[in-house]
């Protein structure tokens, strides 16, 4: 079971509180009905499968009930960092360089 | 006192004697024995049969690395349990155990025929053997070998005991309480750490409690452990005994079962049996120790031929000579020590036989002193004895050639390989290991989690420098968290160190292809079932492993791993890091389902959510179904009806005059907030904006690619304030969408969502006389066709409790919902039901709700709709709000296969031999047409009774829309049914019944 | 244990040695929802809203714990809800926010004793240590989402859905006993 920090909250907490919610920086666009089928097939069904550092979101579903974003490693399934859910995505190398 | 056992010696208390059965045969140990050390000191080695030959087996270790003493223990009904290791096991007054695997008895047991048929069944042999022909699986060849192969069989009876868990939190968590364990939280529980002690074992102490002859710090060994273990308590630490850490996970996570209740004679009230402890530690030391190895040679299986360290631990913590004239055969120095232990307390070592051509001079000179017989580079190659040992085989051997064999007679054949660091836990946090040449064995390397391993688990030997290293851990992880400890040395005298050298199956004189060595005692596995396999292609350890099924019993290969690595690698003509070694994976020992299942079971399996009315409902003999987590009165029956009869009762009273509905269990969700109308906009295919306040309308919910998620009435009560509902199982799901658009979508919005589910208990009433009932109830509005039509809502005072009013229907008759605080619920509900006493008003549960519904062709989520239906496919394109910019699901719904013809639409059935279909059965256009059929659809919604005096049926069928009046066909097993395609609506489609 | 909430009634419903756990008098809650400059609702309130998420205020009696960046729960004597309503109701326009009265919605557990603390172990996953005496936080009990308060070392509240109730309790119950005897 993963340790997860709330960036809201600023806690580290059990992931029992948290529930997954797929990847993360998948904007919906503005304008969805000016979106041609194929730009609406890849946002809608589109995904990353990564090996190595993923953007996910969580929800701090039994606690603060925020979405926010994370970086977690699907080989070692260590989060690299948690950031609220309107923060830029963050540098990758940056934080692989802090997990060394 | 019994035959074996040693006056003076053991930490067992001889002045209590303690009753238990064996086999029906009754057997006296001590207060403290296992049922291997009671068994042994009344001279029994015979305690099993093995798995595949039904060999005669004995305890060959004492601890939970046992593989061939498993029993099955019995305390009256229902407390049966297969598999427990004897070594473990601790007595009582009353116990009952059994051997396994036998038939008709231990000594004598017709299964071992597969032992003389050994030849036959080498590795793979259930690959082999078993392919052909192929109906001899099921037949023949599964119940034989399910019958003649196995441990014990499964208890029949419900387990009576509870089970428990907990969670734990703690900055250090110390895993095995030995030398190791003790010093590192003696370092680590400084400046209010909270330091945790875990020991699977009955008392906390470890090799300590098998070598009393060391002094630590001028104090014989067990005064020090009682003295420091008291420190440890003082200092705070929990030390928690008969608990196994079975399992490390992610992020310092460790699982471990504590048994509270199997060593004890009475079971106490409110105790569990076993807890789960799901610990979270800052830090981990792991200390686990190192577990002794066989040697592989033939008849290295018989009772009688045990572990030498096993032995010491016999005679030393439980006062009990595991024979009187043994012999040791060994690669180690620690062997010898027990050959002393064992001459000291009266026994005759026949002989020390050693695989090596030297030893220390010490060993030697106290081996003389003794009087002992020592053969040098001397190798074992047969036991003989039939359900005990005799005597051992050993002979010379020099420059790779094995001399003329010498008989010696002896009761025990105490045997060491030497000692694998225990590394099961920190395998689990996928920590590399590094093979280390001089000790013949995997070490810890590197972990990606918080731990460190220390004293024998890390290859280190003897107690002093266990007791410095397991210090240095304490004092480091201290560190970590940020406090100063204190250095502490220790000094010890009477320490045993020593070093040996690991063996593959020792050199022989015999045909090796015929030799009985066993690698792994608990699946049967041979020296030579490892080199066949080399031979037959096996190349990874892994493909070994799997084919010999080495390592893979319950002990996990705790033994026979690095045997088999050895034998393996030579096979193959590797190094033993080139051919790697299998995974430990949690648990560390067999562990119960009790264990994991905690408090889950019976009443506590799962949350039971009941509304306020449920009593009532309960009280008044409803029968109940479950929906979600909720449980829902399904339907009333009176005395002599069965469901049909009730429901097509409840049916007729609510279309003929007032029919009264718990509609509590759906979901609520308050919207408030100056965007609340754009927010409704955006989530719902509908217009709102401009629904007026105290209106409400049916809303449909979509996902982004179109397809129905949940529908619900929605009223608006306040320019800024909607009142929404959602279907019961879809609550939690749709509050959980709107807020995942709103925060992350659409943070602009102001407006916020609050769930009310609970907040409210809903009363729904249906029928032509729902509104004269309901009207002098109410102030605040009149419930009038003018003053409060058909979808209306209000916020008002109903019997006097404050209530949102809404008047919608799902059964097609006029129809009131009832919201009152949900404390109010049972009172609102039974003033209604006097005030409709005088209309008979009747009690209907969910499955007249749903005949109800279905005959007026409303649908109901994840029944008509499966998660691929759009509202054109559901006949629901009225909801859509074709106007707006957007809505989720709007871009969706306009994808080429939504907009594709022939797509599977929402259709009425009517059977044509008035008879009802099952729901879920497939429909097909062409009953002729050749099997497999082409299938078109299929029945979403049946029901056999209701106010249309016949059978109706919603179906999904492929352009449906475009085949009404035309007939389909559903085949079932017994014939086919023919079914005419309808409108969905089979009620009233005027909606004249609607009015007032 | 499965016994309808209606079944409760306010006092004492579990008592061992190691904990008791009664049923809190009904109360008035409110779920607040706001952001942005929260002047004006500490003014209507009398009092300022906690700053960060675990945080309590109180002011005559009303309770105030912050459990998100824009959520806080009030408990207060239930004639002074419609007084909070109406100071709130004034302020819309101006500062747009949502107050929905969830006192319905509900119930309260009181845990006390010496092995309170522990008692919580069964259930919550998160170290029950790091929510302080005067704090308090929205958590996970068995599976069931609760509001813990921490009134004292050994003191709580766990305010938890009326529905979810009986299970919650069922299992504070057989903790209580389980607790109890290990402490013989």
């Amino acid at each position: 079971m993963l340790l997860i920090h709330c960036p809201y909250c600023n806690e580290t907490l059990p992931e029992l509180e948290f529930t997954y919610a797929g990847q993360a920086h998948v904007v919906r666009p503005e304008q969805p009905s000016g979106q041609s089928d194929e730009q609406w097939e890849e946002f809608l069904f589109i995904r990353a499968n990564v090996r190595g550092p993923h953007y996910e979101r969580w929800r701090h579903f039994h606690g603060c009930g925020r979405f926010f974003n994370a970086v977690r490693d699907t080989v070692s399934d260590k989060f690299l960092t948690t950031y609220e859910a309107d923060a830029p995505r963050p540098d990758l190398s940056s934080l692989t360089e802090r997990q060394k | 006192m019994s035959q074996y056992r040693v006056s003076g010696r053991g930490r067992v208390d001889t002045s209590r004697p303690v009753t238990f059965t064996f086999d029906g045969k009754r057997f006296t140990g001590a207060q403290g024995d296992t049922v291997a050390s009671a068994l042994l000191a009344n001279g029994v080695h015979l305690m099993g049969r093995s798995f595949k030959y039904h060999r005669p087996r004995g305890a060959v270790a004492a601890g939970s690395e046992e593989p061939n003493a498993l029993i099955g223990t019995r305390r009256g009904p229902g407390r049966f349990e297969p598999n427990t290791r004897a070594t473990v096991q601790e007595i009582w007054n009353g116990l009952e155990t059994n051997s396994q695997n036998k038939y008709p008895s231990l000594k004598f047991d017709v299964g071992a025929v597969n032992d003389a048929a050994y030849m036959l069944f080498s590795a793979g042999f259930y690959y082999k053997t078993f392919m052909w022909p192929k109906n001899f699986w099921h037949k023949v060849y599964e119940p034989f070998i399910r019958a003649a192969a196995g441990l014990g069989v499964s208890p029949t009876e419900e387990d009576p005991d509870h089970y428990a868990s907990r969670y734990l939190h703690c900055d250090v968590l110390i895993v095995g309480a030995g030398p190791t364990g003790i010093a590192a939280a003696r370092a680590a529980a400084v400046d209010g750490l909270k330091v945790v002690l875990v020991d699977e074992n009955a008392e906390a102490g470890g090799t300590l409690l098998s070598e009393p002859q060391a002094q630590i710090d001028g104090r014989p060994a067990w005064d020090w452990l009682a003295a420091e273990l008291e420190a440890l308590k003082a200092a705070g630490v929990k030390i928690m005994t008969r608990t196994t850490a079975i399992g490390y996970y992610h992020q310092n996570m460790i699982g471990m079962v504590e048994k509270l209740t199997d060593h004890l004679p009475e079971l106490p009230e409110d105790t569990p049996r076993e807890r789960m402890w799901r610990v979270r530690a800052k830090q981990v030391v792991l200390a686990q120790g190192a577990l002794e190895k066989p040697l592989v040679f033939h008849g290295n299986d018989r009772p009688g031929v045990m572990l030498a360290g096993s032995a010491q631990t016999y005679l030393n913590r439980y006062g009990v000579l595991v024979g009187k004239r043994p012999v040791i055969v060994t690669s180690h120095d620690s062997a010898w020590f027990a050959a002393f232990d064992l001459q000291d307390a009266g026994a005759q070592v026949q002989a020390i036989v050693d695989l090596r051509e030297g030893v220390h001079e010490a060993l030697l000179s106290e081996a003389r002193a003794r009087g002992i017989t020592v053969k040098l580079s001397h190798t074992a190659t047969a036991t003989s004895g039939r359900l005990r040992v005799s005597s051992l085989r050993v002979n010379p051997v020099s420059g790779g050639s094995v001399g003329a064999g010498e008989e010696i007679r002896c009761d025990a054949v105490l045997m060491s390989g030497g000692w694998t660091p225990s590394l099961h836990l920190f395998s689990h946090t996928k920590g590399s290991l590094a093979w280390d040449d001089d000790r013949t064995t995997f070490l810890p390397k590197d972990t990606p989690e918080d731990c460190l391993i220390a004293g024998a688990s890390r290859g280190l030997w003897g107690v002093e420098a266990v007791l410095k290293d397991g210090a240095e851990k304490g004092r480091e992880v201290a560190e970590l968290l940020g406090k100063t400890p204190a250095q502490v040395a220790y000094s010890v005298a009477g320490d045993r160190t020593g070093t040996g050298i690991s063996m593959k199956e020792l050199p022989t004189d015999r045909s090796p292809g015929k030799a009985k060595a066993f690698v792994d005692y608990q699946n049967d596995v041979t020296a030579k079932d490892l080199r066949l396999a080399v031979r037959e292609g096996m190349r990874s350890i892994e493909h070994v492993k799997r084919y010999t099924t080495n390592g893979m019993a319950t002990d996990q290969g705790k033994m026979s791993n690095i045997n088999g690595l050895n034998i393996a690698a030579d096979a193959l003509g590797k190094k033993q890091p080139q051919v790697g070694l299998t995974t430990f994976r949690p648990p560390y020992t067999p562990t119960s389902f009790g264990a994991f299942a905690g408090y889950h079971r019976g009443d506590h399996f799962e949350v039971t959510r009941k509304t306020q009315i449920d009593a009532w409902a309960e009280e008044n003999g409803a029968v109940f179904e479950p929906v979600s987590q909720w449980r829902r009165a399904w339907y009333f029956p009176k005395a002599g009806e069965d469901m049909d009869a009730a429901v097509a009762r409840e049916c007729a009273a609510t279309r003929k005059s007032v029919g009264i509905f718990d509609a509590s269990t759906l979901g609520k969700i308050e919207v408030v907030g100056p965007d609340a109308v754009e927010f409704m906009n955006r989530m719902y295919t509908n217009p709102w904006t401009k629904l007026g306040v105290g209106k409400c309308r049916y809303g449909l919910l979509l996902g982004d690619d179109g397809y129905i998620r949940d529908d619900g009435v929605i009223g608006r009560l306040g320019q800024d304030k909607f009142h929404v509902t959602t279907t019961t199982g879809g609550a939690a799901r749709v509050m959980n969408m709107m807020e995942d658009y709103l925060q992350t979508e659409w943070p602009d919005l102001n407006v916020w969502l609050t769930s009310t589910t609970e907040q409210w208990s809903t009363v729904a009433l249906n029928g032509p006389n729902a509104a004269k009932l309901l009207a002098p109830l109410v102030e605040g509005v009149e419930l009038t066709e003018e003053t409060f039509p058909h979808m209306s809502c209000v916020e008002c005072t109903v019997a006097g409790m404050p209530a949102r009013l809404f008047r919608v229907s799902f059964t097609g008759e006029i129809g009131f919902e009832v919201n009152v605080p949900a404390p109010m619920g049972r009172q609102l509900w039974e003033t209604l039901w006097e005030a409709g006493q005088q209309y008979g008003i009747t009690a209907y549960g969910t499955e007249t709700m749903h005949v109800l519904r279905a005959e007026k062709g409303y649908i109901i989520v994840g029944q008509d709709t499966d998660g691929t239906v759009t509202p054109y496919d559901a006949g629901m394109g009225w909801a859509v709000g074709k106007k707006k910019p957007d809505f989720v699901g709007m871009r969706g719904l306009a994808r080429p296969d939504l907009r594709a013809k022939n797509r599977k639409q929402l259709v009425g059935l009517l059977t044509e031999d008035q008879s009802k279909l099952e729901e879920g059965a497939q429909i097909v256009f062409d009953p002729k047409q050749p099997v497999p059929m082409t299938m078109v659809g299929h029945v979403t919604s049946s029901y056999d009774t209701g106010t249309t005096g016949r059978p109706i049926a919603l179906a999904l069928v492929e352009g449906g829309h475009e085949k009404l009046g035309e007939t389909v066909y559903i085949p079932m097993p017994d014939r086919t049914i023919a079914a005419k395609i309808t409108s969905t609506i089979f009620v009233d489609p005027e909606n004249a019944r609607l009015k007032i | 244990m499965n016994a309808p909430v209606s079944s409760f009634t306010s006092g004492a419903l579990v008592e061992t040695s190691a904990a008791r756990i009664s049923k809190a008098p009904a109360i008035g809650r409110l779920s607040l929802r706001a952001r942005g400059d929260l002047a004006p609702f500490d003014a209507a309130l009398g009092v300022g809203l906690p700053l960060s998420i675990g945080q309590r205020a109180s002011v005559d009696g009303t309770e105030i714990l912050r459990l998100g960046p824009d959520e806080w729960t009030l408990t207060t004597p239930v004639p002074r809800t419609a007084q909070i309503e109406a100071a709130f109701a004034e302020i819309y326009e101006a500062h747009p926010h949502s107050l929905v009265d969830i006192s319905g919605r509900e119930v309260t557990f009181e845990i006390e004793g010496a092995q309170a603390a522990e008692l919580l172990t069964l259930g919550c996953p998160r170290d029950i240590e790091t929510i302080l005496p005067g704090q308090g936080r929205r958590t996970v009990f068995d599976g069931v989402t609760v509001v813990l308060w921490r009134d004292a070392e050994d003191r709580f509240r766990m305010d938890v859905w009326q529905s979810f109730a009986p299970h919650v309790l069922a299992l504070l119950d057989t903790g209580c006993r389980e607790l109890a005897a290990q402490s013989h």
